[in-house]
């Protein structure tokens, strides 16, 4: 039972990081329709970027928040640059535009930081565990899955109540309609883009915080996919639902599952439990049901 | 059938002609020359090296040519091809090392050109699996699915059961004189080269002639828009799954050859690079054509080999340009594809569809 409860609460912790990620994800998806596959890059960006501050001797804190305003600035210039010239184009070529900036990106990744894993030293949050009743969790994961909640909650406040975010809410629900009133679609995208950096860059140095950064911090970014799929493409809150169920998926099925199939199940539950999901509900959790027509 | 215009005077009398591949006497000749260019002037004067770029444009053909169904005729996107590349290899090298083949076989040297076939099968009967996905789901969310049986394949699979039978740990070293087809030992890139050339024409003409019956044609009709076709009467799930089956049967043809051409295999051959690479070509040549997989799959190869030629003379100034290399050649695949997306997103075929045109309506082009 304590393993199981133990599994639980790091699942619903690592969940967290998945989370902000997805939720960053989904509003690229929302407000632009593009379907992103650089998200792992992303993160990897945002990730390298903090640690590069942080090992410099600069605060976590400050370094994270330079890390943000660089992801906001290279989001911009994303979209700008590749995207907004692929608006209305079929979405083979858009994903594959996608795929083919997460290529650039990784590249360029590895070119500056190498593929060495690095870790944040001086560790940034103390190892000692915390003790909760019979639970023991390590710090690592409490804070970040603090600092993804606290993220996570000014994201959506500014959703709901800022005039951009409403904009950006606006050109989601319908485009047509939210251009006729005055809201500029290239910004929304633009802010999109910028938001969903900022959200895995954080992302990224959470989780490079729990196990130490290299490439395959970006594989983990790629597991918004199987989170957003579960919620739901366009849904926010499936976004977070589903990045807390794949993060809660991911760690029973290493307790439990390795036993049986020996190797990296831990890597490939999710995408199976994706596919599973998707030939019983196409469409997530809330997702939009789009009746097609001919 | 012809996209091209035909030249003045040359007039069809029946559908024989209509539907002949070689037309007029002038692409018979150039189709002749191609030929000769193939078989007899690049194995006379290719060196070494000139031939095993050669044999990795072959691989390229043959793996991009079951996306290029996929995803050019289909229209059913996949970004995990090289696992069915990876299961045909895997097939094949364990028929070659571990099937208890009769003597007679072994002696008469069937035991690989067996294997190859068998290989297609299995890698066939593997995509149509990951493939039944596609008779509920489409678009994005049969990307992701494709994108699983890369991962569950190779990643899972592959690297942690199949790469343990026979207590070989990772990987599976083919011991020269193994893989041999009738008397020749097939050691040598010019044989490699050779059996390549074999491969993909035979490939290519099969695809094409596919292309032009019944299935090709429910194909292009589920490509453009599905509900049609099956308002039309067309049995979608039979066809998708019955591209799917074509497609990875031509990536285990392609896995199961290109064993000849490496002294071990191991599951890291097949990374999900390879899958989106696979992708970028036929993104490159243009999508829809089969000769548009030709142009990206010689696009592609040449220009990284021409920058890892670019990049070696600074190496010997630069040493960790060396080691940085594989790195630029990601990015620079990245940025050409996010280039060609943008700037020619018809692809390499389509340009030289213009040129064609151009030439065949000279001077009078309106």
């Amino acid at each position: 039972m304590d393993v199981f409860l133990m599994t639980l609460t790091t699942g619903i912790m690592v969940g967290g990081i998945y989370a902000l990620i997805a939720l960053g994800w989904v509003l690229i998806y929302k407000c632009s329709g593009v379907l992103n596959l650089a998200m792992g890059e992303l993160t990897l960006i945002g990730a390298y970027v903090s640690l590069s501050f942080y090992s410099m001797g600069i605060p976590f804190v400050l370094s994270l928040l330079f890390s943000l305003i660089i992801g906001f600035v290279l989001g911009i210039l994303t979209e700008r640059i590749f995207l907004d010239r692929l608006i209305g184009k079929p979405i083979l070529s858009v994903i594959m535009v996608t795929v083919g900036l997460s290529f650039f990106f990784k590249g360029i990744v590895e070119l500056i930081w190498g593929t060495d894993t690095r870790v944040f030293t001086p560790a940034v949050f103390p190892l000692e565990p915390i003790r909760i009743g019979p639970l023991v969790i390590g710090q690592v994961y409490l804070w970040s899955f603090v600092a993804a909640i606290v993220l996570l909650v000014i994201f959506v406040g500014f959703f709901q109540y800022t005039r951009w975010g409403l904009a950006m809410q606006a050109t989601a629900d319908d485009e047509m309609a939210a251009l006729s009133l005055g809201v500029s679609a290239r910004f929304v995208y633009a802010t999109a883009w910028a938001i969903a950096f900022m959200a895995a860059g954080v992302g990224g140095t959470l989780l490079g915080n729990i196990n130490g950064l290299n490439i395959s911090v970006g594989y983990l970014g790629l597991l918004v996919l199987p989170a957003v799929v579960l919620g739901g493409l366009n849904s926010v809150p499936g976004a977070i639902v589903g990045g807390i169920i794949i993060g809660v998926l991911q760690n029973l099925a290493g307790a439990y599952l390795d036993k049986y199939f020996p190797g990296g199940v831990k890597e490939v539950a999710p995408f199976v439990f994706m596919v599973i999901f998707l030939l019983f509900k196409p469409h997530g959790l809330w997702g939009w049901e789009r009746i097609e027509r001919v | 059938m012809s996209t091209t215009f035909l030249p003045c005077s040359v007039y069809h009398e029946d559908y024989t002609q209509d539907h002949a591949w070689w037309q007029t006497k002038f692409i018979r000749g150039k189709m002749i020359l191609l030929l000769l260019l193939l078989f007899v002037v690049i194995p006379k004067f290719a060196d070494s090296y000139v031939l095993s770029v050669c044999n990795q444009i072959g691989y390229t053909i043959l793996g991009a040519l079951g996306v290029q169904l996929l995803i050019g005729y289909c229209g059913q996107l996949t970004l995990g091809h090289a696992a069915f590349l990876a299961v045909g290899a895997y097939t094949s090298t364990l028929l070659v090392l571990e099937f208890p083949w009769p003597k007679f076989l072994m002696d008469w040297g069937l035991a690989y050109p067996i294997s190859i076939i068998a290989a297609a099968v299995v890698s066939g009967l593997w995509s149509v699996l990951f493939g039944l996905p596609s008779a509920r789901v489409k678009g994005f969310y049969l990307i992701l699915t494709t994108m699983a049986a890369q991962f569950v394949t190779v990643d899972f699979v592959i690297a942690q059961y199949v790469s343990r039978i026979g207590g070989r740990g990772q990987a599976f070293s083919l011991p020269p004189g193994t893989i041999k087809i009738g008397p020749w030992v097939i050691d040598t890139n010019l044989k490699v080269y050779f059996m390549m050339v074999v491969l993909v024409i035979l490939c290519v003409i099969g695809l094409a002639n596919l292309l032009r019956s019944r299935a090709g044609r429910a194909w292009v009709a589920i490509r453009d828009n599905d509900i049609s076709a099956e308002v039309m009467g067309i049995n979608i799930i039979k066809h998708k799954l019955l591209a799917f089956f074509v497609a990875g049967f031509i990536g285990g043809i392609a896995g199961a050859f290109w064993i000849s051409n490496i002294a071990a295999i191991s599951y890291e051959h097949f990374p999900w690079f390879w899958s989106l690479w696979l992708v970028g070509v036929i993104l490159i040549g243009g999508v829809g054509s089969i000769h548009g997989t030709i142009f990206g799959a010689i696009f592609m190869v040449v220009v990284m080999e021409g920058l890892q030629l670019a990049v070696m003379p600074l190496a010997d100034t630069y040493p960790k340009l060396l080691m940085d290399f594989l790195f630029i050649k990601e990015a620079a695949f990245g940025l050409a594809i996010c280039a060609f997306l943008i700037f020619e997103p018809n692809g390499l075929a389509y340009r030289w569809w213009q040129i064609k045109n151009y030439f065949n309506l000279w001077p009078f082009s309106y």
